[in-house]
Parts: C-alpha cells; sequence; structure tokens
C-alpha cells in the first residue's frame, strides 16, 4: 500500500531533491561560496589589501596566499579572489533583492487586474526588453556614475522582466480557477487573494527564477567590471580578468585563472541547481 | 598642454585594418602614416584644442603664424604663415607680422564666393581668429593664453560679455590688420613668451566662412591652410587626412642640430611639404591593441606599453633582439612634461586644508610607481618644472614629496582626521581603462595607509575633461606636456585668473603667488627670473595644490619604413614624416 499521505509541493520538491546528488552537491557549492562571503564581509578571511610577496610572483605552494601567485601590487591572487566571490555573491543577493519584488508586483498586478494595468505593464517590460541588455546596463552604470552600488540597481531594475512575465501568465490563469472564485464568494479582497491566494501557488516560479537571476547576475558584474563600468578600488572577478588583458602580454596568468575558478564553480552550480529546482517544482513535469 | 597621465611615449600610431573581412582588400597608398592616439579626439576647432590628442590633429590642418623648427634642438621658433620673424618695436611691446601671401586655405563648400575653392589668407584672418579664443560665448579653453596680454583684447571680450554677443566688426586697439598682409599686434606689457604662444594651436587661423556656415558642426571640420586636409573624421576616434594639394611651398629644413645629417634626417632637404601623401589615425584607449597592431606592421609609431616594456626592451634599456632585427628603431627623450595628482583648491574639505594635502603628498610614494607603472623610465618630480628648462633646479628636494609616513601621521592629526577619522571618502575622478584603474589602485593603497578613503569615478577622456572643468571631484590625475620651451608654460598653471575653465585646474589662488607670476612675466630669461620662478616653487611645495608625480622619458618604437622622425615635444610634425616601403 504506497502511502497516501498528502505532502506539500514544498515538502515534495524538497525530498525530490534530495534525491538528485548532483544537484545536492550544487547546493553545498554555494552554501560554501555564501559562507566565504560572509567570512570575507565580515573581514575575518582574505586580507586582499596586505603585500604578500614581489610583483608578479608566481603561484607558489608555500603559503595559502601565495597560492596563486600575487598581482602587480605584490598582493595575493588567492585573496583576491575570495574577496571577488564576496562581491559577486552581494551582487547576487542584492539584485535578487531588488528584481524580485518588482517582478512579483507588477507580474501579479497585471495578471490579475488585466486591462489596462496589464496594458502598461507589458508595454513597460516590452519596452525594457527591447533595449540590449549589456547596452541597458552600460548607460544606467553611467547615469549612476560607476561603482558596486550602481550595479546592484543596474541589474536590479532590469532583470525582472522574465519574471514578471511568468508571474503575469500565471495570474492570468490561476485567477479564474475555483479556489480563488471561491475565496472571492467568501468575501476575500483583492489585496488577500492575490497575497494569500494566488501567491503562495505561483511561489515555485520565484524560487526558480532566483537562481538564474544569481547566476546571471555574477556574470554581469563580471562583464561590467571588465569593461571598466563595475567596481571601483577594490578587486573583483571582472576586475582580475581586465587586469589579465595586460598582464597575459607578460606572461602572468594566474589573476585569469584564479577569477576564472573563482567563478566557474558557483556559475555551474547554480545552472545545475536551477535546472534541479525547475525539475523539483514545477509539477507539470512530474 | 593635458594629456592622460599614462600616455607613455609618442603621440602617433595607425589604423586598424578593417579591410580583412571584405572580398577585395584594398589598395593602399605606398606613402600612408599610420598613426595613433591615446585618448579620444573631441573636436578639432582650434580654440578647443587643449589636450594633446585634439593639439596634434589639429595642427595636421591649422596653421599659426609661427612654427618651431623641426630640427634644431634647443627648439627655435620659425616662421610659419608669417614671411619672417616679427619687427619689434623699441619698446618691445609691438610685432609687425608680415604674412606669406598666396597662401590658400583648404577647398570646402563653405567658400561660396569662390565656388569652394579656397580663397587667400589675408592679415584679417587672424584678427578673426583670435576675437575667436576671446569670444566670451564660445568658451574657449585658449583664452588663458591672450587673456591680459594684448592691447583692447580684454576690453572687447567685456563688451561682448555685457551685450551678450560679440562684434566682431568692433577694433581692437592692439590687434590690426594694417593691410591685407600686415598685422600689427601690441601687447599690454613687455612679455617675452609671447611669440610661442603663436605657435600653439590655440592661435591657428580659421576662415570665418567656414566657422559661420558649418556653425556648431565646426568641431567636426577642418578648414585651414595646413598640410593636410580632412578626408574623414568619425566616432572622435578615427581620423584620415590627405596631402592639401594646394599647400603653400614649405619645404623640409636643410640644418639640423648635430647628429641629424647621419641620421639621415636631411635627406629630405629641400623637398616640398607635407612629405606623406596620406595619414590614417586610429585611437587606442587601451594598451594592447595598439601594441599588437605595431607588431603586425599596420602601426608606424608606438610607445611601449608598461607590460609589454620586458618583450620589447632588454635589461640594459636596448631594443630587443626580435625588433631590431626587424628594423624598428627605439628612440629615447625625456619628455618636457610633470604628471600630478590636482587637488581641486575650491572644494571645501581638500581646498582648505594644507595638511591634509601635505600628508597625501608624503605618502605618493614615487619608487614603487616609477617601477611598476613607467619600467624606471621616469624621474620623481619634485616640482612643476621638468629638466630640461631654466628654472629647475636638479638639486631641489621637496619636503613633502620624500616618502615619510610618520610625518604624514602627524600631519593628519594637526588637519584634525587623525587616522582619516572624520574625514569623508574624496572623490576620485579618472579616465576609464585598465591601467588607468591600475593607476587608481595604486592610489587607493598608498592613501589608505593614512586612513584616506577615496571615491571613485571613471570617465571617459572628453567627459573627464568636462568633470575637470565643472570643479567636479576633489582630486584626479593629470599630465602636463609644455607648449613652449618655456618653464612659464608649467607655472601659468597655478595662477588664478587662469583657473577652470582654464588651465589651472587646481583652481588654486594665491595672491603672492598671482604676484610673482606677473612679475615673471615681463622679465627676460636669466638669473632673476629664475630667482622669482624658485620663489614661485617653494609657494607651490608648501601649499600643496598638486602632489607631483614624474617626468616621463619617451621609449617611442619607430617602423624602418618611418623616414624623417624626430622626437619634438610640440605638435605638427607629421608633415616631415614620409613612409617607403621596399617592394
Amino acid at each position: 500500500m504506497t502511502a497516501n499521505v498528502g505532502r506539500s509541493l514544498w515538502a515534495d520538491a524538497w525530498l525530490r531533491l534530495w534525491r538528485d546528488r548532483l544537484a545536492m552537491a550544487s547546493l553545498c557549492v554555494i552554501v560554501l561560496y555564501s559562507v566565504v562571503a560572509l567570512l570575507a564581509l565580515a573581514g575575518w578571511i582574505a586580507p586582499w589589501k596586505e603585500v604578500v610577496g614581489g610583483s608578479y610572483q608566481p603561484p607558489s605552494g608555500d603559503s595559502l596566499a601565495t597560492f596563486f601567485g600575487t598581482d602587480l601590487f605584490g598582493r595575493s591572487v588567492f585573496y583576491k579572489t575570495i574577496h571577488g566571490t564576496r562581491i559577486a555573491m552581494s551582487v547576487g543577493l542584492v539584485s535578487s533583492l531588488i528584481s524580485v519584488p518588482i517582478g512579483v508586483v507588477l507580474g501579479a498586478v497585471a495578471g490579475y487586474f488585466g486591462k489596462w494595468v496589464d496594458d502598461v505593464v507589458v508595454w513597460l517590460y516590452t519596452t525594457l526588453s527591447s533595449i540590449p541588455n549589456i547596452m541597458l546596463l552600460i548607460a544606467i552604470a553611467f547615469v549612476l556614475g560607476k561603482g558596486i552600488f550602481s550595479i546592484y540597481i543596474a541589474l536590479g531594475v532590469t532583470a525582472w522582466v522574465s519574471l514578471a512575465r511568468v508571474i503575469r501568465g500565471e495570474f492570468i490563469k490561476h485567477k479564474e480557477r475555483e479556489y480563488v472564485v471561491a475565496a472571492e464568494g467568501l468575501g476575500a479582497g483583492h489585496f488577500s487573494r492575490i497575497v494569500k491566494h494566488i501567491l503562495p501557488n505561483v511561489f515555485h516560479f520565484v524560487i526558480i527564477h532566483l537562481s538564474i537571476q544569481f547566476m546571471a547576475a555574477i556574470k554581469a558584474e563580471v562583464i561590467l567590471s571588465f569593461l571598466g563600468l563595475g567596481v571601483q578600488g577594490q578587486p573583483s572577478w571582472g576586475v582580475m580578468i581586465d587586469d589579465a588583458k595586460l598582464e597575459l602580454a607578460r606572461g602572468v596568468w594566474w589573476q585569469l585563472a584564479g577569477a576564472t575558478f573563482g567563478m566557474f564553480f558557483v556559475v555551474l552550480a547554480f545552472n545545475v541547481l536551477g535546472d534541479a529546482l525547475r525539475d523539483a517544482l514545477d509539477p507539470k513535469v512530474k | 598642454m593635458k594629456h592622460a597621465r599614462l600616455w607613455v611615449g609618442f603621440i602617433s600610431l595607425s589604423l586598424l585594418f578593417s579591410a580583412a573581412c571584405t572580398s577585395k582588400p584594398k589598395e593602399e597608398l605606398p606613402n600612408t602614416l599610420r598613426l595613433a592616439q591615446r585618448g579620444k579626439v573631441k573636436g578639432l576647432d582650434p580654440i578647443y584644442a587643449d589636450d594633446t590628442y585634439a593639439g596634434e590633429e589639429v595642427s595636421r590642418a591649422y596653421e599659426g603664424l609661427l612654427q618651431f623648427h623641426y630640427l634644431k634642438r634647443p627648439y627655435v621658433l620659425i616662421p610659419a604663415l608669417a614671411e619672417a620673424m616679427p619687427e619689434v618695436s623699441k619698446d618691445r611691446l609691438t610685432f609687425t607680422f608680415k604674412i606669406k601671401k598666396g597662401v590658400l586655405f583648404h577647398d570646402d563648400a563653405s567658400f561660396k564666393d569662390t565656388g569652394g575653392k579656397g580663397r587667400e589668407l589675408t592679415a584679417e584672418d587672424f584678427v578673426y581668429s583670435f576675437k575667436r579664443l576671446a569670444d566670451p560665448k564660445l568658451i574657449s579653453t585658449g583664452w588663458w593664453l591672450l587673456d591680459g596680454k594684448i592691447a583692447g583684447l580684454n576690453e572687447w571680450r567685456q563688451d561682448a560679455q555685457k551685450k551678450g554677443v560679440a562684434d566682431y566688426a568692433a577694433p581692437v586697439s592692439g590687434l590690426k590688420a594694417s593691410d591685407r598682409y600686415t598685422l600689427e599686434i601690441k601687447l599690454l606689457s613687455r612679455a617675452p613668451s609671447f611669440l610661442y604662444s603663436l605657435a600653439m594651436p590655440f592661435t591657428s587661423v580659421v576662415a570665418r566662412e567656414a566657422v559661420e556656415s558649418y556653425g556648431k558642426d565646426f568641431l567636426n571640420h577642418a578648414v585651414g591652410t595646413g598640410p593636410f586636409r580632412l578626408m574623414e573624421f568619425s566616432s572622435n576616434s578615427r581620423l584620415i587626412w590627405a596631402k592639401n594639394p594646394t599647400y603653400r611651398q614649405e619645404t623640409y629644413p636643410s640644418e639640423g642640430e648635430q647628429g641629424d645629417k647621419e641620421a639621415g634626417l636631411l635627406a629630405d632637404a629641400g623637398q616640398p611639404l607635407p612629405r606623406a601623401d596620406r595619414i590614417e589615425v586610429q585611437v587606442y584607449v587601451e594598451d594592447q591593441p595598439m601594441w599588437l597592431t605595431f607588431l603586425s606592421g599596420k602601426l608606424d609609431l608606438s610607445a611601449i606599453p608598461k607590460d609589454n616594456f620586458q618583450q620589447a626592451i632588454t635589461p640594459g634599456k636596448e631594443l630587443s633582439r626580435d625588433l631590431s632585427e626587424q628594423g624598428v628603431r627605439l628612440v629615447k627623450s625625456p619628455m618636457l612634461d610633470v604628471t600630478h595628482y590636482t587637488f581641486n583648491m575650491s572644494d571645501p574639505v581638500v581646498g582648505k586644508n594644507k595638511y591634509l594635502r601635505q600628508a597625501m603628498s608624503l605618502v605618493y610614494d614615487s619608487g614603487p610607481l616609477i617601477e611598476l607603472f613607467y619600467n624606471g623610465r621616469a624621474l620623481a618630480a619634485q616640482g612643476p618644472i621638468p629638466p630640461g628648462l631654466s628654472g629647475h633646479d636638479p638639486k631641489f628636494r621637496n619636503p613633502y614629496r620624500q616618502f615619510n609616513i610618520g610625518k604624514a601621521k602627524e600631519l593628519m592629526v594637526k588637519a584634525g582626521y587623525p587616522g582619516g577619522q572624520g574625514l569623508p571618502p574624496l572623490t576620485y575622478i579618472t579616465t576609464a581603462g585598465s591601467t588607468e584603474r591600475q593607476m587608481t589602485e595604486y592610489a587607493v593603497r598608498v592613501f589608505d595607509t593614512i586612513g584616506v578613503k577615496l571615491q571613485i569615478e571613471a570617465f571617459s577622456w572628453p567627459e573627464f575633461q568636462q568633470a575637470v572643468r565643472n570643479r567636479k571631484g576633489q582630486i584626479w590625475s593629470f599630465a602636463w606636456n609644455a607648449d613652449y620651451p618655456d618653464a612659464e608654460n608649467f607655472l601659468q598653471l597655478f595662477y588664478s585668473k587662469n583657473a577652470s575653465p582654464g588651465p589651472n585646474d587646481s583652481n588654486y589662488s594665491n595672491p603672492e603667488y598671482d604676484r610673482l607670476y606677473e612679475k615673471s612675466l615681463g622679465l627676460p630669461d636669466g638669473a632673476e627670473r629664475t630667482a622669482v620662478y624658485r620663489q614661485m616653487v617653494n609657494l607651490l611645495v608648501e601649499d600643496c595644490p598638486w602632489i607631483f608625480g614624474v617626468h616621463r622619458i619617451a621609449f617611442g618604437l619607430v617602423q624602418p619604413w618611418v623616414k624623417n622622425y624626430k622626437r619634438s615635444d610640440f605638435h605638427g610634425a607629421s608633415k616631415y614624416y614620409r613612409v617607403e616601403r621596399e617592394k
């Protein structure tokens, strides 16, 4: 006899995720990066400002600091890579914290209310998405001035479009379902129907979006910093790759390697996890 | 002349071939120079040519009354559009120039009376061009050059300011075209260096027809009397020039300094200028594309980027075997320049706190700077005047430029910010680019040692200049290249009347300094003037409106097919270069 006890969508999803070894490994990688980022934020690890050796010392196993060699000023590339983790994770997190609420709110009201509200929101995001993304990011970075703060904002205000689209579609579908009609019959107002009834049923899309958005933001930060529009005055993976552009000419490859190493695992992990989350959370693919 | 700080060598380089993907490769003219610029060219109107990139391009199309002899050193002024050096009155206030006859402007559609053919240059054109420099509405970046020098010109400017529009027909007593080919300039007071200003791009002659017919777009056109005509100017980063077929009869010089003959620099003596048929200019903001283009032979002159120095130069500071086997020549020469950090003296925080500036100057260590960014190709600057100009004192040591972190920390306490406490981050503006960013990181590091934090804002070159002119930012890095071989050109950078938008970008203002500067203007080169210069430098050292950086040594590379190349500190040398490819 099969257990017929109802499992919630979330418990079900978690169970499926738990069984997916690759996804769990990815999750561990992400947790590890997050811990490293937090420790770096607290200033407990990776004192990247310190000079640990001569200019452009190649990698050596003597100490952790010189493990990835040193940069132009004799600073540890390993510590810079770790500091880059902090920047990358914070960009991912903050830009998601900005874009997710925008996407959810706009998608929800557009889908729920329809009519002119829908028209306005759809117009807004089609206009926004018709501008090539990187151009838009560059334009915003120019307006706000360069620096990590404007990267947060630039990514935050451009990345909500795909989420809003999905949420809008789901709301259009859900608002006519029986349970919503029933809630209306019981006297639930618009706000209550949107937040208490429909939103919990579409929230898994937000989770999926979050994992993809996080990774996209990390990549965007690297690109912007490489173009000189990003982080100023502190290391990030993009800045390290920008350095490498000059240094490779003198045979210094370790900054490129460090940044690539740092970026590779976290981007891969988010990709794998995003896929696994979609599989786990979307009932249709059961 | 201002330029981005990291520009380490020659002004020039070449052009990228865009033909690689097209079906038919373009036929290349054999006598084409391919040069590079290290910053965007903001425009070609001479009255805005205040940076080295615009200045060099302007000098291809425009000319002034005088120019520097191409080969002779020390630099000698010779006539350009003037028939001869001016006649000087007994009181040394009035200069009478005879203008060359038969000089034609470039053919251009704006010459409606002659059906597009360039008309003849007259003395009146100079009067017009000088007035443009003074026109308050145009906000020329070169007004400082003539400010307070020519009789009646300041009054003309004030009058225009009052009326809101400049009256070009109104006479200026010190600026007269007494006949078609005679120009009289009357100065208010003796100024031995005045003639130098007539060799600068700012005072080049423009045609009124072109200015009026192009209006605001005049910036993108070049209608002068110069050796090259503008064929293409796109996105501020690519220019194509062709030999001006109606260029006046000017010939390659037949004498130079010792050694020029042996170096083959006199082979073209007496030949008509320009020597090249065409110049293709490409802007390279980043080092590596420029360097790779040079190595592939598609660029005729190049500086050596810091990251390629080991590849190009042996530890004995000679050219590497690879390059010398290809016939590439290395030209080393000290530059008449100074790099510096500028403090914005009109800013309430840094401008009012001498101790803060002195402390920052003390920790800005030039030793590692010269090694990391200039590969040892620079001298630590102790003051504004570079070696090679009278007024430079090789024995002088600036007390605030000897690295001393302990003393700096004491000064921070005196400044009211012990350990940097209570000091908000300083807005540091810079140009965008990878090497510039690394340099900024260096600044962040050294100032951090005394608790001074920087808030960084990066701009493109024209935007950066705009920000400086509008007095945004509290500190920035710059470099000044001599406009003429006289220390006055460096000392005017601190004269309060030259404040932004003039060349005094620190907006330094010290009545005592101004008094000494005005005094020095009337003095001929000699011990008395040098003594005044020394007093002025001492004031600057104590007040610290700048952190003096380095005087650079240019290491330029020249492709074997470029003939007649000699490094010049001033603009307009490209008309002498020639390209000779072996078939």
